[in-house]
């Protein structure tokens, strides 16, 4: 399973990302509360204020502005409170995130349980999993992409990602990229007492189908189309500008335009036989299965 | 982990539509008696706290009891539709088996009532913010063994007839299923999960699965009903097969 340099191994299974329950899960408590102070001094301060215009006096010791136009922001508050709370929140563990990155920066391999990197993993996550549930809560279709860009993610310019999990490492996603609905992304994976670290790299204009699963290592070209419903085995190749197909991915296909599919279907409605499709060519890449 | 709601990890309690607007009532009880924990909670809070020198310490722990607040809601919920859950299995007991998918078979008459004992709390659960007492706290009521050190809360587990053992790692967005429906056939089938075992990603488990101890499961896979995984097994597939070394 593991050679001499750490960085070719095989592998039996595709497992899950899977991540233990660690004391550091406590630093949801630490930004719960940063939240709350930034919500609880900025409303302080902005209540004192309208009550400091209203009666002249403010229930605070000390009035900061006190202008007429701070009641233009009154229909923002209740909005704007659960931005100003979920966007605090981001930040904030952006910076942990950062921090975290600094003391110990994600490396590829495979690790042992107990150990340094392993550690590290867990507390990066743990990081990221209040504010990326946050941002999925929140209706602004950006925000989850915003959040794994400050995380350090790479994501190209408009890229669409539905719901579906991406791990907040050692993943890039290039330009005009679409992934589906219901997609795990995965760039660490756990293999018996081990865990397995690989980064994973999507290219431009690449589309990911719903129900699929990334394994650590995978590379997909620019233009390269993984079909719904299928997988790929650690460090797969997808060539660009191609369909591939399978669990785990063994087929392939060329793009068809509209003009040609058209043609086919006639071709099919006539009764002959499909010659587009008996061209193709159809190699095994890296299938498995026992 | 930070699963999108669509892989949250809410259990499978679906309900027929024949039954589910007759006893409507039973999951509004449900919803609202499991309020009055909180509102007692929050009663006692202000009572205690919002005087005169308290006010600070009122705003600094609010936060905190947010905090609670959602887990005592979780409790409660568990609570109230674990009475009536006990209440409905005195009037009839579940049992494995397979019946006919029709109202006036009984066994799935109640499963579907039990359904609707269980859809608030587990609604809860799914939704909860925060990692703590997750599935393996509030399965526990309704009388589902889970072991521990796992990592068993990315997942959509039946809330009965399913029992796991210790170290069990279920793979993110996977199903373990222990009912089933085909056709006007309704079946309820044990699912048994022993210590050590690993689901990969996206795995669904059928009714009536048996896994032994250190088995591992493939991502992407599903088994066959009534299927036995042996010891120490590598399984791939649709469904699942042995692989050969």
């Amino acid at each position: 399973m593991q050679n001499k340099d750490n960085t070719r191994f095989e592998i039996d299974y595709i497992s899950t990302s899977g991540v233990f329950k660690t004391p550091f899960t406590l630093v949801i408590i630490l930004q719960l509360f940063f939240g709350y102070f930034v919500l609880l001094s900025l409303n302080l301060w902005f209540y004192n204020d309208l009550y400091f215009l209203l009666t002249g006096k403010g229930f605070l010791p000390y009035v900061l502005v006190g202008e007429w136009w701070e009641w233009l922001l009154l229909p923002m508050n209740i909005y704007g409170n659960i931005l100003l709370f979920a966007f605090s929140i981001i930040l904030f563990s952006a910076g942990i995130f950062k921090i975290l990155n600094k003391l110990c920066p994600p490396k590829e391999g495979i690790f042992l349980r107990g150990s340094k990197e392993w550690k590290y993993t867990h507390r990066r996550f743990w990081t990221v999993f209040f504010p990326i549930w946050l941002a999925r809560a929140l209706p602004l279709p950006w925000s989850d992409i915003m959040v794994y860009r400050l995380l350090g993610v790479r994501i190209g310019r408009n890229v669409v990602a539905y719901e579906g999990y991406i791990d907040p490492q050692l993943v890039e996603i290039g330009d005009f990229t679409m992934t589906s609905l219901h997609i795990c992304i995965f760039s660490h994976l756990i293999y018996q007492d081990r865990i397995v670290i690989k980064k994973v790299k999507i290219g431009k204009t690449c589309i990911v189908g719903p129900q699929t699963i990334i394994s650590p290592g995978t590379i997909l070209e620019d233009g390269a189309i993984l079909g719904a419903n299928s997988y790929t085995w650690l460090d797969q190749h997808l060539e660009g500008d191609l369909i591939h197909v399978g669990t785990p991915v063994s087929m392939t296909f060329p793009i068809q335009s509209v003009e040609e599919s058209l043609q086919k279907a006639e071709r099919i409605r006539e009764g002959k036989k499909d010659i587009v499709n008996e061209g193709n060519k159809k190699h095994k890449i890296g299938g498995k299965e026992g | 982990m930070f699963q999108p709601a669509s892989l949250k990890g809410d259990s499978p309690s679906p309900i027929d539509e024949g039954i589910r607007n007759k006893y409507l009532f039973l999951y509004l009880i449900i919803v609202f008696l499991s309020f009055y924990p909180c509102i007692i909670l929050e009663y006692v809070y202000v009572i205690l706290l919002w005087k005169k020198g308290f006010y600070l310490i009122f705003f600094l722990l609010v936060p905190l009891n947010i905090l609670i607040l959602i887990h005592v809601l979780q409790l409660s919920a568990v609570l109230f539709s674990f009475l009536f859950l006990t209440i409905i299995k005195l009037l009839f007991l579940p049992k494995e088996g397979v019946f006919n998918r029709d109202l006036k078979d009984k066994n799935y008459l109640f499963w579907n009532l039990r359904n609707i004992a269980k859809k608030w709390p587990l609604f809860i659960n799914g939704s909860n913010p925060f990692p703590w007492l997750k599935n393996r706290f509030i399965l526990r009521f309704f009388g589902v063994k889970i072991g521990k050190n796992g990592i068993i809360d990315n997942s959509w587990i039946s809330s009965e007839f399913v029992s796991i053992g210790k170290n069990v790692i279920l793979g993110m967005g996977s199903t373990l299923l222990s009912f089933g429906i085909e056709q006007d056939k309704f079946f309820l089938k044990r699912i048994i999960i022993e210590d050590n075992v690993l689901i990969g990603a996206k795995c669904i488990i059928m009714p009536g699965t048996y896994m032994e101890q250190n088995a591992k499961l493939s991502a992407h896979s599903y088994t066959k009903i009534d299927d036995v995984l042996i010891e120490n097994s590598i399984n791939i597939g649709h469904p699942a097969k042995m692989k050969k070394n």
